[in-house]
């Protein structure tokens, strides 16, 4: 019985899916909205060569006919059936890795991503060494410090008046 | 004129040249006279290159189209602001331009009052002068304003629509104010470097100068985002464009000097990384200029292709080798270090922090700036790196320093023990948890802007409580009105409570990038006259489409009415411009701002049968941004004013010279 209610119920999904994928795909006089987030999706992955440097989602500029050739082409991929990735697997196939508005997340284009991270780690370590010798350098002085039994009042005494001299200073 | 406009750059050249002769042999040989001789020099030089800008300025001014830069980058019908703001339009100009700021910066240092006396000035004014003679050569040899046309022609090419705008006309100019800016702290380090003078005084006046620079360099950005935002038409404002990143970097590195500093100040720490970031600074604004004039990256800034960059990475390869050998030709001066941390919880350790992460955040700008040349080179390939690059590299980054921002305030100096960090993070903590519940429970599910704001709901408690304590403490030994408690103790601290305005700025800034970044809502519709487009809670009616002439120019525009929730909100005109003497149209939007998001209306395309196509955007919090950048700038402006309670400028204790 609860196999059958989980089967109905992902059946439900489905369908609801495919529902609300039909309506943001066309509205009603069949106009189809290029702004809608599903075209974004796609659309926001690939750079339009009119020279604007924007993606072929953002490029508004009139009389630019790559765009809106590209834009049909993306249209009529998708109401095909193909998803985000297939349709950028294409373009990439056929224009060249140029054609994206960011690098491929392979081969040697993985080093534009990984590279920033990577730094930042190497250099977050070298942070962290750093501030670990000097707090060594610290606790070596201090165990000294305290081996000499050097009395805490006179320190205390030079400290508050310091406070003291502050506080005057900002008032 | 054209005798006028050369004369004064090639003598400018020449007393540049010889100013800096004067000024280092006078330094050399121990002579007041000939250091005198240079700084009367400095004035000179700065006078040529006022007279060669109100030279190009009135001859844009009285469309002189003998000039082909007047011809270039205006045309007679173009007004006057405009005509005036093509002085930067071109590369020529602009250079002008930015030798006048460099030349003026110079001299201000060479005759500031406070500075009397102090033997810095000639080390200053000499390194200064260096940077003149470069941009004075560049101009009398490589990018000449003055070059006159054979034929005198009947009109001029106009300027680019696009920086027909005020922004535009600020926006440059703040950048310029605050690149050449960044030469000064640069100047400063060099010559305490060279007088082996690391005290105190080179800190406060090279902090003040950094700051200077940092405000103009912030501000330039902000219009230039503004600028985008109105008037190109996509609704963004930061696109991540090599130009753009060429300043961002600067800017980047200079916070980080802002921060580094103060560890310097108290602890006598860090000077090799502090004098480090000034150059760094300083060579990334020769390099941002490389990238614009030498056409290497495609940029919708790119001033047109010319040999100018290879000029400025010259340049820029002279100064690193410079300073760093005067960095390591005292280096054993600088690297004692006093200093110790007590303990890997302080504000000491927040601060190295911040600083790797705004270095990460630079260093992944100008990778992938520069990765389309790496990948190029090393592939043969020319990748695109573009807007989803950085937003999704700097996005964990810049959030990782805003969190960084929210706790530094509430750790102590030296150590913050586990009794201090309960005392203090444990309210921020649990408010902040409980805000970011109370929006996944409201509906906001996106995990970046949950975190975010969750983030900035810290930074504000925190900071907050830093008010609060600091007027708490100071009234309770003054009993002053809490206002005045407030006020005394902001004037009174202006460095550290300038700041905290920034901080707070930065977070409204964050929120306007989150919200608008996160939950725009965007569509695009042809509709027939008469016809309503529904977006969120707004209807907009397209009432009809017309047109009308103003000068040279053509405007189709479409009136349309905005209603939201069923209430009229009012008429609106997005519009697109046709230029008399530009190719492209552009795009003049409609925009309804409120505090919690704009909507921004643009007119795309239409057809003979008076239908309309439009794209409608809904950017939340847009407002926020702005609100932000202005606190920005009022944070710096105080935390740099000199008020009457306490004098910023310090005492020279230095070395003291024969020549001043």
């Amino acid at each position: 019985m609860r196999k059958l209610l989980s089967i109905c119920f992902i059946a439900i999904l489905f369908v609801l899916q495919a529902f609300l994928l039909n309506t943001h795909a066309t509205s009603p006089d069949g106009e189809y909205d290029y702004k809608s987030a599903e075209f974004k999706a796609v659309a926001a992955q690939f750079l339009c060569t009119c020279g604007c440097g924007q993606s072929h989602y953002d490029c508004d500029m009139a009389g630019c006919n790559n765009t809106d050739a590209f834009k049909k082409d993306i249209l009529t991929m998708m109401k095909k059936g193909m998803d985000k990735d297939e349709i950028r697997h294409y373009y990439v196939k056929t224009l060249g890795e140029e054609i994206l508005m960011a690098p491929d997340s392979k081969g040697f284009s993985l080093a534009a991503w990984v590279m920033p991270f990577a730094a930042l780690g190497g250099a977050g370590t070298g942070v962290f060494v750093v501030i670990r010798r000097w707090v060594k350098r610290r606790d070596d002085t201090k165990t000294l410090e305290e081996d000499l039994k050097e009395a805490d009042e006179v320190e205390g005494e030079i400290m508050s008046s310091m406070i003291e001299k502050e506080r005057k200073k900002y008032l | 004129m054209y005798l006028l406009g050369n004369a004064a750059i090639y003598i400018g050249l020449t007393l540049a040249v010889y100013s800096f002769i004067s000024i280092v042999a006078g330094i050399l040989t121990k002579k007041q006279t000939l250091v005198d001789s240079g700084k009367g020099g400095v004035i000179a030089v700065f006078l040529s290159a006022s007279v060669a800008v109100a030279v190009l300025l009135y001859a844009l001014a009285t469309s002189q189209f003998q000039f082909e830069y007047v011809k270039d980058y205006t045309s007679s019908e173009l007004p006057i602001l405009y005509k005036l703001s093509a002085l930067w339009a071109g590369n020529a100009g602009s250079l002008l331009l930015w030798t006048f700021f460099l030349t003026m910066y110079t001299a201000m240092i060479a005759f500031s009052r406070k500075m009397r006396g102090n033997p810095m000035i000639p080390y200053i004014s000499a390194i200064l002068l260096v940077n003149s003679i470069f941009f004075f050569f560049i101009l009398g040899f490589v990018a000449k304003p003055f070059i006159l046309l054979n034929e005198i022609p009947m009109e001029g090419r106009g300027l680019n629509p696009m920086l027909q705008n005020p922004g535009m006309v600020i926006h440059p100019v703040t950048l310029y104010l605050g690149y050449v800016g960044l030469a000064v702290p640069f100047a400063f380090a060099m010559a305490a470097l060279i007088l082996k003078n690391m005290d105190d005084y080179w800190i406060k006046m090279t902090r003040r100068w950094t700051i200077i620079a940092w405000l103009f360099l912030s501000l330039g950005n902000i219009f230039g985002g503004q600028w985008a935002y109105v008037e190109l038409g996509w609704g963004g404002y930061w696109a991540w464009d090599p130009v753009e990143n060429a300043s961002f970097m600067p800017w980047l590195t200079t916070t980080a000097f802002l921060h580094s500093v103060m560890i310097q100040e108290r602890k006598n720490m860090l000077k090799v990384w502090n004098i480090s970031l000034i150059v760094i600074s300083y060579a990334l604004t020769l390099f941002g200029t490389f990238l614009v004039r030498s056409g290497v990256l495609t940029s919708v800034h790119a001033f047109a292709d010319s040999n100018l960059g290879m000029y400025f990475l010259i340049f820029m390869g002279v100064a690193v080798i410079g300073a760093l050998y005067i960095v390591m030709s005292r280096y054993s001066l600088i690297k004692r270090s006093a200093g110790e941390f007590q303990s890997f919880v302080s504000k000491e350790s927040s601060f190295l922090i911040n600083n790797l992460l705004l270095l990460g955040a630079a260093f992944a700008v100008f990778w992938g700036t520069i990765f389309p040349l790496v990948s190029e080179a090393v592939r043969g390939t020319k990748v695109t790196v573009g807007i989803p690059f950085f937003n999704k590299v700097q996005a964990p980054i810049l959030l990782s320093m805003m969190f960084i921002m929210a706790v530094c305030p509430l750790l102590a100096w030296q150590r913050s023990t586990v009794k201090n960090l309960k005392k203090n993070f444990i309210i921020p903590a649990i408010l902040s948890l409980a805000g970011m519940i109370l929006m996944v429970l409201l509906g906001i599910q996106k995990a970046w802007a949950v975190i975010g704001y969750g983030v900035i709901i810290l930074l504000f408690i925190t900071h907050y409580l830093e008010f609060y304590r600091g007027v708490k403490a100071r009234r309770k030994m003054t009993k002053e009105m809490p206002i005045v408690a407030l006020y005394r103790l902001m004037i009174k601290n202006r460095r550290r409570y300038g700041g905290y305005i920034v901080h707070i700025g930065i977070a409204f800034i964050a929120m306007g990038i989150i919200g608008s970044q996160n939950y725009d809502v965007e569509t695009m519709k042809t509709l027939k006259a008469g016809e309503s487009l529904d977006i969120k809670d707004y209807r907009m009616t397209y009432e009809k489409l017309d047109q009308r002439s103003e000068g040279v120019n053509d405007i189709v525009y479409a009136d349309v009415t905005v209603f939201k929730d069923g209430k009229l909100l009012g008429k609106y005109e997005p519009e697109k411009v046709f230029y008399g003497n530009w190719e492209e149209p552009s795009s003049e939007v409609a925009l309804h701002s409120s505090i919690a998001e704009d909507l921004y209306i643009v007119l795309s395309t239409w057809e003979e049968d008076g239908t309309a196509t439009f794209i409608v955007k809904v950017n939340p919090m847009m407002s926020w941004l702005w609100m932000g950048s202005g606190l920005v700038v009022i944070g710096a402006l105080f935390a740099i004013w000199n008020g009457k309670h306490k004098h910023i400028t310090p005492k020279y204790t230095g070395a003291m010279k024969e020549v001043v």
